[in-house]
């Protein structure tokens, strides 16, 4: 797994892009969108690499944390001008109102990747970078609020492992959000699907990134991930309640969601 | 409403949920005296009494809170938040917080705060239903006197109409969102069963078709009251007891007016009813 994503780090955006028509920045929207973040929240971001998660994740806070600012200002409308431009300096340096984003990955290339993507963006606060294998994580219990994974879990070896340590790094009340390709539903879209994925991604993989063995064994790996249900039965034997999930594109792609309660 | 919980997966201890052991201890069922308060105080954190949570003691083995509890909780605590955050699931993430939850635990719930917002309606139709329980007891016991019907629905709309106060500012906001095409299910059903309820204190025997009229009748003056209190702005609501004064007298007023229609309405229910008979017996007749 880790020389394959070695390989991948630097084209994987542009890949991405590419196989899936740059629908997955939709899909990771509505990933985001459905965590709803509140300004304060701390998120552990697993497998996140290139920081797409991160940044979203951030943007979605900071502007929360603006609009419930800007009411707050509303309401006291009779304060006089030092203290406002006091209340300002203190916003200033906290602009996401303390929220933060930890993005763990295995793999350094992609960390890499994601820093300079973050400079190159302008992200600065509340982001760390941090190596770690998802079976193994190492971070103390009860420490976040919410954790995501999004496309990766199907690259790891034990996923009974990644749902246990997601279990423990989770605070009481926090929540489990994993975003992957899952199974089809509808039988003819799986046969186009299937038609694209065997047919096209490879040599597009090919002739992006130079690498056809790679995503060969993304698509196969995308074919072996188990598929809703039996994901959500995993997910509950690890101990999270409220357990369901959400399919994009009927099935291409699923979101679940569980809480530890 | 009744929802069993899904069952417990026996091997997890459960990180939140509380043993059911722990907190039985806590007060039970707050008293009356207590109802004219703010909601926002803490609700005990149990409702063993309710009986949306019938079955689960015999379906558990184990003895920890369910999910549909530990919601309630978090809903109640929520409550508190309103007047600052709205009907939003901000307050309910807020609420999380204080009973030592992650802001997270909010994504239970819809972000559009139904939740919470029928959550809350139904506990204020339970505190009332508590209150008129209370007031018929003494009623039956001697204690106090039975009062005229217009005196009785008067006092009982008010009383739940003053739980509102704390959340005035943010009610417009609730309303609108009770009003949204798939919470109106759940609303227009906890709306008519505090009507019924109501009624059924008043002492209410009618079978026929009054039922309906009064059941409109008061449904209208509480709306109609509900949405003058909105906009009031008289010390303690003065005005809006007044309006409610005054829709109750109409509405007592309009009673006497309908006996003198009664003749027609009346030989109109009775063609209605002998229809309704005829079809029945020709029913039964052809399954025979």
């Amino acid at each position: 797994v880790y020389q394959v994503f070695e390989s991948v780090a630097k084209k994987y955006d542009v890949m991405n892009d590419s196989m899936t028509l740059g629908i997955h920045r939709v899909w990771k929207d509505i990933f985001v969108h459905k965590m709803n973040p509140s300004p304060g929240t701390i998120l552990l971001d697993v497998a996140g690499g290139t920081g797409d998660i991160a940044f979203r994740f951030i943007n979605y806070v900071r502007s929360v944390w603006e609009r419930q600012l800007q009411r707050r200002l509303r309401h006291h409308q009779n304060l006089s001008w030092p203290e406002i431009a006091k209340s300002y300096q203190e916003d200033k340096s906290n602009s996401l109102g303390d929220s933060q984003v930890v993005v763990c990955d295995i793999n350094k290339e992609m960390l890499k990747v994601g820093k300079q993507k973050a400079e190159h963006l302008g992200y600065s606060e509340g982001l760390s970078w941090v190596i770690g294998n998802a079976e193994e994580l190492p971070f103390d219990d009860d420490k976040f609020d919410v954790y995501t994974i999004a496309f990766g879990i199907r690259n790891v070896t034990r996923i009974d492992l990644a749902l246990q340590e997601a279990y423990r790094v989770l605070k009481p009340g926090g929540r489990f959000l994993c975003l992957e390709f899952s199974r089809v539903s509808n039988p003819l879209l799986s046969r186009l699907y299937d038609l694209y994925s065997f047919q096209v991604i490879p040599v597009l993989g090919e002739v992006i990134a130079g690498d056809w063995k790679s995503y060969q064994y993304l698509v196969e790996s995308i074919r072996r991930f188990p598929p809703q249900e039996e994901f959500k039965a995993m997910i509950e034997d690890a101990g999270f309640f409220k357990v369901d999930y959400q399919n994009l594109n009927s099935g291409i792609v699923a979101i679940h969601s569980g809480f530890k309660l | 409403r009744c929802q069993l919980a899904p069952p417990q997966r026996a091997l997890q201890a459960s990180a939140v949920l509380r043993r059911v052991s722990d907190e039985q201890k806590k007060e039970p069922w707050a008293s009356p005296s207590q109802f004219d308060s703010p909601p926002a105080d803490q609700q005990p954190d149990r409702e063993p009494q309710g009986p949306s949570y019938t079955g689960q003691g015999s379906q558990e083995s184990e003895d920890y809170e369910s999910e549909e509890q530990l919601r309630h909780r978090i809903l109640t605590a929520a409550l508190e938040f309103v007047p600052e955050h709205g009907w939003t699931a901000e307050a309910i993430a807020e609420g999380a917080k204080t009973l030592g939850l992650s802001v997270a635990a909010a994504g239970m719930f819809h972000s559009s705060g139904s939740e919470l917002i029928l959550h809350f309606v139904s506990q204020c139709n339970a505190k009332l239903s508590e209150l008129l329980e209370q007031e018929q007891k003494r009623v039956q016991l001697g204690e106090a006197e039975k009062k005229p019907t217009d005196q009785f629905l008067r006092d009982a709309l008010e009383a739940r109409l003053r739980m509102l106060i704390p959340y005035i500012e943010k009610w417009p906001q609730a309303v609108s969102v009770l009003l949204l095409p798939h919470n109106i299910p759940s609303s227009l059903s906890l709306l008519t069963s505090m009507i019924d309820d109501i009624w059924h204190y008043a002492g209410d025997q009618s079978t026929d078709f009054n039922w309906y009229t009064r059941r409109a009748v008061l449904t209208g003056i509480y709306n109609t009251t509900e949405l003058v209190m909105m906009q009031d702005s008289s010390p303690d609501f003065k005005d809006t007891w007044r309006f409610l004064e005054n829709r109750v007298a109409d509405a007592m007023n309009m009673g006497n007016a309908t006996h003198q229609v009664q003749s027609t309405g009346e030989a109109l229910v009775q063609g209605l009813m002998g229809a309704a008979v005829t079809v029945s017996e020709a029913g039964t007749r052809a399954e025979l």
